[in-house]
């Protein structure tokens, strides 16, 4: 060892805990302001907590779509906040949730990093993981609160992962296991892609490290992956039956719906901006680091490859690569989750760029990276302001009351120019909707025809969407389908011409309840999709319960190991070359 | 090479030539956002200028569109912009360019027709404008001559207004609209029958206010088949005129997609109507109203605008009758421009070739409306 002396106070990881106060001295604050009420998906799920406040037992929502199962989306942190609701109402505890998948993620980027390179890069690693554009802007202007708590938990479940490849200990393989299940329960796509995006490398990596310390054979390495793979399918397929038995039922195959993170990010520069600047901030700097150390380092080179095609795929449609490995499974999902997760699998890199940055220009490498951290967040974070995502202005209180009121819930409604203002009208009454906005619960042919979204916002999806539009108000008869609330008089000459009239003003004249007359009350449509009340039981039951299991089994105490790793005297710009898990 | 430098070198190559190949050849989900023209396209053709000019007007890029017009010193870009999306408040003033179609009509070394047809998606469905456009070479690129069509000009007068109203008192503040405790206007099918036709059955028929109030009318119709069970149920939707003065007849048709008219037995006809307001204005008179037979048979005129307030949006809806009087078919179209005090506007309804040969006279009416005329 070159030095002896104590280490300076730069030279040594950050300990959790003051990660943990940062973390909770930036994003409380924006929390408890409620900042992600205006980004595009927070009310929806909020939407789906709603119901399983009443209806915990019962994914059977009939207030959208006149009837749709919420066993297509998984629901764990819904059932948190419906919890959480009874304590703070349903805005905060959606806020807490999302605070603690923020704290979570600070562990699972911790120690996942640990896998790849020693303490103080990890610690920074977990430290820029708070800054995180692709987070800021998944919370503040996405509202993906599912993909930001799954996420964590895989994080913290791949060290397990890795020391059971190794090691085969029987703890560390139930720990890895329930924390896969948890993290499936709140997110499943985030399990299947995740799978090969973040769980390969760690695969690739025990390979690598097979002969160090205690030596296996890569056989019973690809053994242990095959066991832990196949107990989590089998499990993962029965904590979330009722999800696949929707999926069997009524696979996903819609007209396909044209979303932005698809897009030509340089033929179509704005969505860019939206899906590839502003995620990626001040991490875009560190892309030439990364490829250059990522393919120098043999160690590194299975997290470098997971970089990169995760980091492909978040470009959408900028190159062909996503059409080619996802097929149709590209034209259905939106891709800024890839960004998302190739943020988090960069951070490791940056702990260690940001190590020889620290190491050879002291505070004036701190104040750049602060600085080029801070406003990476804060773009992310502001972005919803500059570029408004919601129909904000949309007061949904008076008609929400306007439908409680005199017995105007026995019809159903859709509106015309809310745009995700419809989640939260959703809430506040309970009449119900032929409209929604979690595509995949449709079921009306006159929605999953024509590629349209959802009607509210139909005139934004052109032929496709006003098609389906004029679709469902034939059959208004049919839907019991009585009343539309417009904010938007775009619409108005179709309303007037097809029979529509308008029946009064709302908040001051700037929506328009327009009433179709002769219309019978509201009777159950889908009925026959409903899931039977066993599948409701299993809903309701295993996928909470998992993340419950998870805690508990976190909170299992780890083996003690032979050495010690208090010290860490050489230099942080190395890679760790024997790994443990925690 | 140092160790590694090769891997990072092929993998950043690999990022570059990947995004290469997605500018020049885009992948089918990223096309809706392209608005930026595509690399490789240019003004080197007469047909390629006319894609610029049509791509431009997809992303509203009236200023670029403008810039590169051959005779852009005979009117102003706002002049431009406003004869695509309406002087006046109408259909297209809100609509999208959903896609456009250009095909050569004559071509030589330094000059060419093309004719483009722009489909715009509108509230009421797509709405077809064609243009042809003269395209002239300017050096080694071509420069389209566009067809601007002048606004009408209105001149200045007093149109007195003597039309019949009728008003409603409802019981209350509290009323729901509907809830009237009224007898409902009586109205009456004077005519109906089914017809099979490719994409299913129709069934049309015309409709009268027998009453000597105003009345909302919708219709729907349950196709039965011999068990009496219902085979389908539709309605009218916007093939019909809803609002009848007293004494007025529409006529309506009414789709039943994917059913064969040998499947049904019966046709329960389920006319609604209720007393509402009214009022007889607009007044829009029809002016050389003529069928014009096959081939390429259509239902032509103009219409008329006899009141002093503008209508923004008018629908046209032509009954057919054959040599006996029985109705053999209903059309319709949708006017995409305003109808302007006093201004004709000429419309144009194609009518099937196989039912044109038993046209023999035909009645029109025109449902409106207008922005800001609704309670």
């Amino acid at each position: 060892m070159k030095k002896s002396e104590p280490l300076e106070s730069w030279e040594r990881p950050i300990p959790l805990s003051l990660l943990f106060m940062v973390a909770l001295a930036v994003h409380l604050p924006l929390l408890l302001m409620k900042l992600p009420l205006q980004s595009y998906d927070t009310n929806f799920h909020i939407f789906f907590s709603s119901h399983y406040v009443d209806h915990w037992f019962d994914p059977w929502n009939t207030k959208w779509f006149a009837g749709f199962s919420q066993a297509t989306y998984p629901p764990m942190p819904h059932y948190w906040i419906a919890v959480l609701s009874r304590i703070m109402g349903l805005d905060l505890a959606y806020m807490a949730v999302q605070m603690i998948a923020i704290l979570l993620l600070v562990v699972g980027v911790y120690r996942f990093s640990l896998l790849w390179v020693r303490p103080r890069a990890a610690s920074i690693a977990a430290l820029a993981s708070i800054f995180l554009g692709s987070e800021s802007f998944l919370i503040y202007n996405a509202g993906q609160l599912p993909t930001t708590t799954a996420a964590p938990l895989y994080l913290i479940a791949l060290p397990f992962l890795y020391e059971w490849l190794r090691h085969g200990h029987g703890r560390p393989f139930i720990k890895a296991t329930v924390l896969f299940i948890a993290a499936a329960a709140g997110h499943h796509l985030t399990l299947l892609f995740g799978s090969f995006i973040f769980a390969l490398p760690v695969v690739g990596l025990a390979l690598l490290d097979r002969r160090d310390g205690e030596s296996t054979s890569a056989s019973l390495i690809l053994g242990r992956a095959i066991a832990i793979v196949s107990a989590v399918s089998v499990i993962i397929g029965v904590v979330l039956l009722p999800f696949w038995l929707s999926l069997l039922h009524h696979p996903i195959d819609q007209t396909t719906i044209p979303h932005a993170s698809r897009a030509n990010f340089i033929l179509s520069p704005e969505w860019g901006l939206n899906y590839f600047i502003l995620p990626y901030g001040a991490l875009i700097l560190a892309v030439p680091f990364i490829f250059i150390r990522g393919s120098s380092e043999t160690r590194l080179r299975p997290l470098l490859f997971g970089f990169w095609v995760t980091f492909i795929l978040g470009l959408g449609g900028t190159t062909p690569l996503g059409h080619w490995l996802l097929g149709h499974a590209f034209e259905v999902l939106t891709m800024e989750r890839f960004s998302y997760w190739a943020g988090l699998l960069a951070l490791p890199f940056v702990g260690l760029l940001s190590v020889k940055l620290i190491d050879r220009f002291r505070f004036w490498a701190v104040g750049s990276l602060a600085v080029m951290a801070v406003w990476t967040c804060a773009m992310g974070v502001a972005w919803g302001t500059y570029r408004i995502t919601n129909a904000r202005d949309v007061n949904v209180n008076v008609v929400a009351d306007w439908l409680n009121r005199g017995g105007h819930d026995q019809y159903r409604y859709f509106t015309l120019g809310f745009g995700n203002s419809i989640s939260r009208l959703a809430v506040m009454t309970d009449a119900s909707s032929v409209d929604g906005e979690w595509y995949t619960g449709r079921l009306l042919p006159e929605l999953t025809r024509y590629g349209g979204a959802s009607l509210t916002q139909a005139k934004y999806f052109g032929t496709a969407g006003l098609e389906s539009l004029r679709a469902i108000m034939m059959h208004a008869d049919k839907y019991g389908l009585k009343w539309i609330f417009s904010n938007d008089p775009y619409y108005d000459p179709l309303l007037s011409l097809a029979g529509w009239r308008p029946v009064d003003y709302l908040d001051n004249k700037t929506i328009t309840v327009w009433a179709k007359d002769g219309v019978p009350p509201a009777m159950p449509v889908n009925v026959a999709q409903r899931p039977p009340r066993w599948q409701g039981l299993i809903w309701g039951t295993l996928p909470f319960g998992s993340s419950i299991l998870a805690i508990l089994v976190f909170l299992i105490p780890e083996r003690r190991r032979k050495q010690t790793r208090a010290e860490y005297p050489m230099s942080e710009d190395e890679v760790e070359t024997q790994r443990v898990a925690s | 090479m140092k160790k590694g430098g090769l891997l990072a070198l092929s993998l950043a190559i690999a990022t570059v030539a990947l995004i290469v190949i997605g500018c020049v050849w885009p992948v089918q989900a990223a096309l809706p956002f392209i608005i930026q023209k595509p690399l490789l396209t240019s003004s080197s053709t007469p047909e390629a200028a006319v894609q610029v000019l049509g791509q431009e007007i997809q992303a509203h890029n009236w200023a670029k569109a403008y810039e590169a017009f051959a005779n852009k010193a005979q009117f102003t870009e706002p002049e431009f912009e406003l004869d695509l999306t309406g002087y006046t408040t109408n259909l297209r003033t809100y609509s999208t360019l959903d896609h456009f179609k250009a095909w050569p009509l004559h071509a030589s070394a330094d000059e060419a027709d093309i004719r483009l047809e722009l489909d715009w998606a509108t509230v009421v469905g797509t709405s077809v404008m064609t243009r042809d456009l003269h395209v002239v070479r300017t050096g080694d690129h071509w420069n389209v001559n566009w067809p601007l069509t002048k606004q009408p000009i209105v001149p200045p007068q007093v149109i007195p207004v003597n039309y019949l109203r009728w008003d409603v008192i409802y019981r209350g503040a509290g009323d729901d609209w509907g809830a009237q405790d009224v007898n409902a206007p009586s109205v009456r099918i004077i005519d109906m029958h089914p017809v099979q036709r490719a994409d299913g059955v129709v069934v049309m028929g015309e409709l009268l206010n027998d009453d000597v109030v105003p009345a909302y009318v919708s219709m729907s119709a349950i196709l039965q088949a011999k068990d009496k069970s219902p085979i389908a149920k539709e309605e009218a939707f916007d093939k019909i005129s809803h609002v009848l003065l007293p004494k007025q007849i529409t006529p309506f048709l009414i789709q039943f997609p994917d059913v064969r008219l040998s499947q049904v037995d019966s046709i329960d006809m389920k006319p609604f109507s209720i007393l509402v307001p009214a009022s007889a204005d607009p007044v829009i008179a029809i002016d050389n109203e003529k069928f014009n037979p096959s081939p390429n048979a259509s239902l032509t005129g103009q219409l008329i605008n006899q009141s002093g307030q503008v209508v923004n949006v008018a629908h046209v809806l032509g009954t057919l009758y054959d040599k006996s009087g029985q109705l053999v078919w209903v059309v319709d179209q949708y006017v995409d421009s305003a109808l302007l005090p006093q201004t004709p506007v000429a419309f144009n309804i194609q009518i099937p070739d196989d039912i044109a040969k038993k046209v023999s006279t035909e009645r029109t009416v025109v449902a409106t409306f207008s922005f800001g005329g609704l309670l």
